[in-house]
């Protein structure tokens, strides 16, 4: 057994202790990495194969992943079993709460929108007097986000508008059919801007963890990660109040294993970070661990057909492409019944539209699925959810997974701003849709159940005050000065942005401060 | 050591005697001592057995649904996808052998909701039309199903009663037929819908010592919600 501390233990494998790895090993530090799950060799556990070849013709195994709205029968591998690692809810608040814990973690899977954060999210309770502003604002993490953007090659276009800030991007000047230009002038009319998408194409079609970030920071010598290593609490020095190692389980031996560390760096998402905290007993002299627990609201939107691709006349002059409608609410104007805002994620498609948007069957639906064939114009919502003290995770001691640690009980729900906002979008979405001519072929208002989205973020919150936040302005928790939280957890207010790229941003930003402190000698 | 390596150990020994064999084959290479190891001879050149899904060849055993449901549900399913062109209907797709399968394996909610769905279509079948719903001719049959269609996205089928069943049933018959190997072997004409073919994971690294049964069981969903929409959405 080894007898020297680690320089910096990381628990996470992900965006977040990817980028704190590749930062800490490129200034000499050497750093321990512990992931929970396996790593993933896609030429051994993955294999294409139609649907008939499964067991369910691929519909989602039976009682499987109730939660995981996402999986079907062909991904259900992937996932977190919620058998193995459960969490509780009150049964009226379902949480869907998906987890990925291969090496790598949900990097490997993610949709790959990549904005920033404008100052409507960093100072929010500044514009609308709701929450708390963060102690940073976008200047302070913008040349952050640039350096991730090169790193992640984020394609994009700058818009010149605030709510949507500009980066450091590739330039997307691939031409927007007729049926994209039509409904941005549709938007025009009524003030509602429609921008390029933002996009991370990263290497070879992924833009992971695994193939940005690691490679760097394992090319440097310094850095030696255990895969199957489920962390259970992290130890104290009684002295000192420091941190000095972690315990973890060997996921497959279920042997106990005891590392010594003399920083800690939690990467482990959101969720699984504050859970990690909790069970240590740390860093909780604030009270508001676990509390303003965040994320956005999916699932509403319309779809619509274009009625001049239908009949086999669509083309990629007319169809196909993407767009984003930018958070628009509450920017100039003040809308009614909600705070905050949502953007739109606008797609076409020269492809299928799916049976359920007509109400027929047998021949009379294949008929109009071939008449509309190759028309699908798609809106669909990403809305801020506000942070609420109410809305919380803590310890259920009663309840433990597959290796006897405690899990989560979550405790959330949506509120009228939620259901307004969502309500909103649809009523705007429809409108667009129709000036711009198309015909609406279904809707719907009713937002997903909370962490859907998989954008789950807060339960750490960064502030200035550490009576009313869990880590200061570089991601340190005010309590342990040897402790860095890197994940989603320390977001102070949700923002309608997909949150990667300002996890990415600070992450490095904290990785950068911890390094240079390391340096000084002061941690 | 680790499976992996340990795999890739056993790998490099198969394939090591080839290797060595063919770049001394210019120099009369004496013969390999015997015995040969078993594993050099799973190699690339050895054919894999070929095998066919049992659905091919065989029958799947009646389990869940009563002889009537089953003839209900045969009957719905040829009217919601009977034969368009060359493509086979739900009923050459197998698809009611299959949902008797696929739904007596769900859990309780979607169960009721068939069974529920199955025995009030029959009983206004018999209502209306004094014969059983598997009796009825498509006009009769419209009757009853057409009113209760719907269009929804995905996640969010209707909730109101037997819209939900309808709609969803639909859905369900229509991807156990696109997803069967008839469908499939068959070919397409102007918009039918592929087959899926994807990506499968395999179970990565599975925990050898983990039971199911270790775990504690979900919160019962069903109860009634006290928020609009934050109710589990049929999704299973």
């Amino acid at each position: 057994m080894r007898q020297e501390q680690a320089e910096v233990l990381i628990i996470g494998s992900g965006h977040a202790g990817g980028m704190a790895a590749k930062i800490l090993t490129e200034k000499g530090i050497s750093c321990l990495m512990l992931n929970a799950g396996p790593i993933v060799d896609v030429a051994r556990n993955a294999e294409r194969k139609p649907a008939y070849e499964l067991p369910y013709r691929g519909f989602k195994p039976p009682g499987r992943l109730a939660h995981v709205f996402q999986s079907n029968e062909f991904n259900a591998n992937v996932w977190v079993d919620e058998e193995e690692v459960p969490y509780t809810f009150a049964p009226q608040n379902p949480y869907n709460w998906v987890r990925v814990r291969l090496f790598g973690g949900r990097s490997l899977f993610w949709s790959r929108q990549s904005f920033r954060l404008s100052d409507y999210e960093f100072k929010a309770k500044s514009k609308d007097g709701f929450g708390e502003d963060w102690p940073i604002g976008l200047e302070d993490v913008a040349p952050y986000y640039s350096r991730v953007e090169e790193i992640f090659q984020v394609y994009g276009k700058p818009e010149g508008l605030p709510q949507y800030p500009d980066g450091n991007f590739v330039i997307d000047e691939n031409p927007w059919p007729t049926s994209m230009l039509r409904f941005a002038e549709a938007g025009k009319k009524i003030g509602v801007p429609v921008c390029r998408q933002r996009s991370s194409h990263g290497r070879d079609g992924l833009a992971s963890s695994i193939n940005l970030l690691l490679p760097d920071a394992f090319a440097t010598g310094k850095l030696e990660a255990v895969e199957n290593a489920v962390v259970r609490n992290l130890t104290v020095d009684k002295n000192t109040g420091l941190i000095n190692g972690a315990n973890f389980v060997d996921r497959l031996s279920r042997r106990e294993m005891t590392v010594k560390a003399k920083r800690v760096v939690l990467a482990a998402g959101t969720l699984e970070s504050t859970r990690l905290l909790m069970n240590s007993g740390l860093a909780n002299s604030s009270g508001v661990m676990g509390h303003y627990l965040m994320d956005q609201i999916y699932g509403a939107g319309i779809t619509c057909s274009v009625p001049e691709a239908r009949g086999g006349k669509a083309t990629r002059e007319l169809m196909g492409g993407s767009a984003l409608v930018p958070r628009f609410r509450n920017i100039d104007t003040k809308a009614d019944g909600f705070l905050r805002g949502y953007a739109l994620n606008v797609t076409s498609s020269l492809s299928a539209l799916e049976a359920r948007n007509f109400a027929a069957y047998g021949a009379e639906l294949q008929k109009k699925m071939d008449e509309y064939y190759g028309s699908a114009f798609h809106m669909t919502i990403m809305g801020e959810v506000l942070g609420r003290y109410e809305n919380l995770v803590r310890i259920n001691k009663d309840v433990v997974d597959a290796w006897g640690i405690p899990v989560l009980d979550i405790q959330t729900k949506y509120t009228d701003n939620e259901y307004n906002m969502a309500k909103d979008a649809v009523k705007t979405a429809v409108a667009m849709s129709e000036s711009a001519g198309f015909e609406v072929l279904s809707k719907n208002e009713m937002p997903n159940p909370p962490g859907y989205s998989i954008h789950e973020v807060g339960t750490c919150r960064m502030g200035n005050d550490p009576k009313t936040s869990v880590l200061n302005k570089w991601n340190q928790s005010h309590d342990i000065k040897n402790l860095f939280v890197v994940d989603g957890a320390c977001f102070t207010s949700a923002g309608w942005q997909n949150p990667t790229m300002s996890i990415l941003a600070l992450s490095m930003r904290a990785s950068e401060y911890m390094a240079e402190q390391i340096r000084q000698g002061n941690i | 050591m680790q499976r992996r390596e340990f795999m890739r150990a056993v790998v490099s020994a198969a394939a090591a005697p080839t290797v060595l064999l063919g770049q001394q084959q210019n120099t009369a290479a004496p013969t390999p001592p015997a015995p040969v190891p078993w594993t050099a001879g799973l190699n690339p050149s050895t054919p894999v057995p070929t095998a066919e899904i049992a659905e091919a060849v065989a029958e799947g055993a009646p389990r869940f649904f009563t002889p009537a449901q089953m003839a209900t549900l045969t009957r719905l399913s040829d009217l919601l996808l009977p034969p368009i062109g060359s493509k086979p209907g739900a009923v050459a797709a197998g698809v009611p052998g299959f949902l008797d399968f696929f739904v007596g394996s769900s859990p309780a909610d979607r169960k009721q909701m068939y069974q529920g769905g199955l025995d009030w279509l029959d009983s206004e079948a018999k209502k209306k039309y004094s014969k059983p719903f598997a009796q009825l001719d498509a006009e009769q049959a419209d009757t009853l199903l057409k009113p209760w269609l719907r269009t929804w996205m995905s996640d969010h089928p209707p909730m109101e009663k037997h819209a939900d069943f309808v709609n969803v049933a639909h859905a369900d018959i229509r991807a156990a037929s696109i997803n069967s190997k008839p469908w499939s072997d068959a070919p397409a004409a102007g918009a039918q819908e592929k087959t899926q073919v994807a990506l499968y994971w395999y179970p990565i690294e599975p925990d050898p010592y983990c039971t199911r049964s270790m775990a504690t069981p979900q919160p019962k969903r069903g109860a009634k919600p006290t928020q609009p929409g934050t109710e589990i959405r049929r999704n299973y």
